[in-house]
């Protein structure tokens, strides 16, 4: 009888702090928190209701990339890890209270947005920029993180933006790159291939003259190879964003949540640290959401279309 | 059928030079691992009919080992390991893997077809041949070749016909063949019903054009015995 | 072994090999069940079916199983035909199916036509009806000369599972490629393409060459 008193007090106490702190907190969304029961974490955000189908399933199904370092890619014990991973993880904690409440699917970038559609995951956090074409496709959450493309030459290369012209520029296959340059420079070859390290491997071999790719990706592999280097050429800087499938309002709504949470509490640059060499963060504090800045879609602007 | 009715021909139809390239590119390396696989499988497939030794023994292991593991793999061992060879990289062209990495596979395969296709050829034949006073290796150029090679016609078309369709797998390594550009164009356009039909109705317009034209030529040079 | 080689052979064999398995599993059983079905079907002497079975036969045949794989896995969901959700193994595994159908359909076709006649004489002699003598009398005997067929089959499914790693199955393939791309990633970022490359086609031919010459030995054995 004690024993229960006890719980039932702890319980009532919990369950009232957790009141007070929910009408108290600014901006807070009217909404009931979602699991079988309140777990008595007074910490935890209010976020509007889990969608049905991951509250029934008790996990997240998440695609992830699993060949882009750092952001998603396969750890030595065989394990995903990444940017894009630690904050899929910080959704399954944030839902379920336990950050290995996911599944991960590997998706390539041809392979994310059908495999999304498909309904085999529930959302895909993979290095998914934002492009008005993709969104017409799926929905888009708001972004976390912004990244900016570069060109990955080999060391001897005097190579630039400007002197693109009749030389040869790999990139992944569907990504915004491939289709800025097949706009932009209409007398450079396009070679476009499945992983971002095949074509590291196309510049090292000479099939193509630089890579045209994401800062954080070319600046983990410059770092790690004494033969390649960046130029200083820093264009379409576009935000990414999490794919949800059209139409999800349940998953933006709850996804949008817990991104605005995340970036309040600065999250996002613990994640960055955790995944960035130390002296390569400060180069990307601007481009992590973070309290003070705000980061947009080009919505009604076709960037792909933009040329310098 | 609105899938019918919201099927975009229009952007099929304003594609249709970009498959034209990319059919273009399947063709020329089918072409050249069709010419290597008929080569190899003739020179490899007469050893072993004929038990030379050393070369019976090499070309044994290279059909075992190349029937035995995925192309898939033996093309991204050619690309990606080749190069990676300590002390002696081996850094090739994407056209040289493309067509190299297809002949290997089907000449591996065709050498089994032209060792049944020898070995079946009637013992007499190649009797009477060596009776004429021919060589060993005119008896074969004109004896054993000719009747073992149609023997082997029908297997040997279907490691050809498979050899073509076996350029598909080459987008894996950004060669831009059919498959690749179909491919490509839809990562952007994200049409994925007009660019996979066209691309699945090339294919097969090409493969059955050729296993037609070649059954007709099979009948006309089948050996009388077995037609 | 070196040091790096063995985090990545308990990867490749864990998640890879489970994953390249378990496709292969699907698609041998699925191709046989259709098409030991399809190849009986085609001997029965009427024109329509033939017709449509014949198609179905030409039509995965003809198409590189890469293709099919495209088709199955990109395109098929966009259609208003099906609405079930499906992943890459799933997608990768029918693909396989659809060709691996069609090959056993051609298998079947020919050992069912090469029963003698007189066996199916016999058992209608014998009161058999067209079910029953193909249940009882006609399939026990073609099956027994499918199997040098349905093993070298086996076989190519096995490697043709590699196919997968193009709609992003983490099947053995792929994790020796991510494990490369791991390796000169990290720190001494060193390649090891090479012997990475290597050991997929030596596991490929440890799993292969068993079977083919199994299907060879069955085949002897046969005649």
């Amino acid at each position: 009888m004690k024993r229960i008193t006890i719980v039932a007090a702890a319980f009532l106490i919990a369950a009232a702090a957790f009141a007070a702190w929910g009408t108290a907190a600014p901006g807070g969304k009217v909404a009931a928190l979602a699991g079988p029961t309140a777990k008595p974490k007074p910490a935890k955000p209010k976020l509007p209701a889990l969608p049905s189908d991951v509250k029934k399933r008790k996990k997240w199904l998440i695609g992830v990339k699993c060949d882009f370092s750092p952001f998603g890619f396969i750890d030595v014990r065989g394990n995903n890890e990444g940017y894009d991973v630690q904050v899929a993880r910080r959704f399954a904690s944030l839902a379920f209270g336990n950050k290995k409440k996911v599944d991960f699917t590997c998706v390539t970038t041809p392979s994310r947005i059908p495999t999304l559609i498909s309904g085999r995951v529930d959302i895909i956090v993979s290095t998914l920029t934002w492009t008005a074409a993709r969104a017409e496709q799926i929905d888009f959450s708001i972004p976390y993180y912004s990244a900016v493309g570069r060109l990955l030459v080999p060391n001897a290369s005097s190579l630039g933006l400007s002197s693109l012209g009749g030389k040869t520029v790999v990139t992944t296959r569907g990504a915004i790159y491939a289709t800025w340059t097949a706009n932009c420079f209409k007398d450079t070859k396009l070679l476009q291939v499945d992983s971002p390290a095949l074509a590291v491997a196309a510049v090292k071999d000479g099939r193509a003259d630089t890579f045209m790719f994401d800062d954080a990706f070319l600046l983990g592999v410059a770092t790690q190879d004494r033969d390649l280097k960046l130029t200083g050429d820093k264009f379409l800087n576009v935000p990414w964003g999490i794919g949800i499938r059209k139409g999800d309002v349940a998953m933006s709504r709850w996804v949008n949540a817990a991104l605005r949470y995340m970036k309040k509490k600065d999250e996002f640059v613990k994640i960055l640290r955790a995944n960035a060499p130390a002296r390569l963060v400060p180069g990307f504090l601007d481009n992590v959401p973070r309290p003070k800045n705000t980061f947009a879609y080009p919505v009604g602007k076709d960037v792909a279309s933009i040329c310098p | 059928m609105t899938m019918v009715a919201s099927f975009d021909w229009h952007f099929i139809w304003e594609h249709i030079p970009d498959f034209w390239t990319g059919l273009k590119a399947t063709l020329k390396v089918a072409a050249i691992g069709i010419g290597g696989s008929l080569a190899i499988g003739i020179v490899l497939g007469a050893a072993r009919a004929h038990r030379i030794p050393v070369l019976s023994w090499v070309a044994a292991i290279y059909v075992e080992v190349i029937r035995n593991t995925p192309i898939l793999v033996q093309i991204f061992f050619i690309a990606g390991g080749l190069t990676q060879i300590p002390g002696h990289p081996i850094r090739l062209e994407p056209f040289t893997i493309a067509w190299l990495s297809v002949m290997i596979w089907g000449g591996a395969y065709n050498t089994e077809n032209f060792r049944a296709g020898f070995e079946a050829v009637p013992w007499r034949y190649r009797e009477a041949g060596l009776a004429l006073g021919f060589s060993r290796l005119a008896t074969f150029v004109n004896v054993t070749l000719p009747i073992g090679a149609r023997i082997a016609l029908p297997s040997s078309i279907n490691t050809y016909v498979s050899v073509l369709k076996n350029t598909s797998l080459l987008t894996a390594i950004g060669f831009a063949e059919l498959t690749d550009t179909a491919y490509s164009l839809e990562s952007q356009s994200f049409k994925p019903t007009e660019v996979y039909f066209a691309l699945g109705a090339t294919y097969l317009l090409v493969v059955w054009t050729l296993s037609a034209l070649v059954r007709l030529v099979e009948r006309r040079l089948a050996i009388p015995e077995t037609r | 072994m070196p040091e790096w080689a063995d985090p990545v052979a308990h990867y490749m064999l864990h998640e890879g090999l489970t994953a390249t398995l378990r496709i292969a599993a699907y698609a041998v059983i699925g191709s046989t069940l259709i098409g030991v079905l399809l190849g009986t079907l085609l001997t029965i002497r009427f024109r329509p079916l033939q017709a449509l079975i014949r198609l179905y036969v030409e039509v995965w045949r003809g198409l590189p199983i890469l293709v099919t794989i495209f088709i199955v896995y990109f395109a098929l969901p966009t259609t208003p035909v099906i609405h079930h959700r499906f992943g890459a193994i799933t997608g990768a595994s029918i693909g396989l199916i659809l060709w691996g159908s069609a090959q056993v359909a051609e298998a079947t076709r020919g050992a069912v036509q090469s029963i003698p006649s007189e066996q199916h004489e016999a058992a209608a002699a014998l009161g058999f009806g067209w079910i029953g003598r193909h249940r009882s009398v006609i399939l026990p005997q073609a099956l027994r000369r499918l199997l040098p067929p349905l093993v070298s089959l086996l076989a190519n499914i096995i490697q043709n599972t590699t196919i997968a790693s193009l709609i992003g199955v983490t099947e053995l393939l792929a994790t020796g490629q991510r494990s490369i791309e791991r390796l000169q990633l990290t720190p001494p970022g060193d390649s090891h393409a090479f012997a990475i490359y290597a050991a997929l086609l030596v596991a490929f031919f440890c799993i292969s060459f068993p079977l083919t010459r199994l299907a060879i030995y069955l085949e002897r054995r046969l005649v």
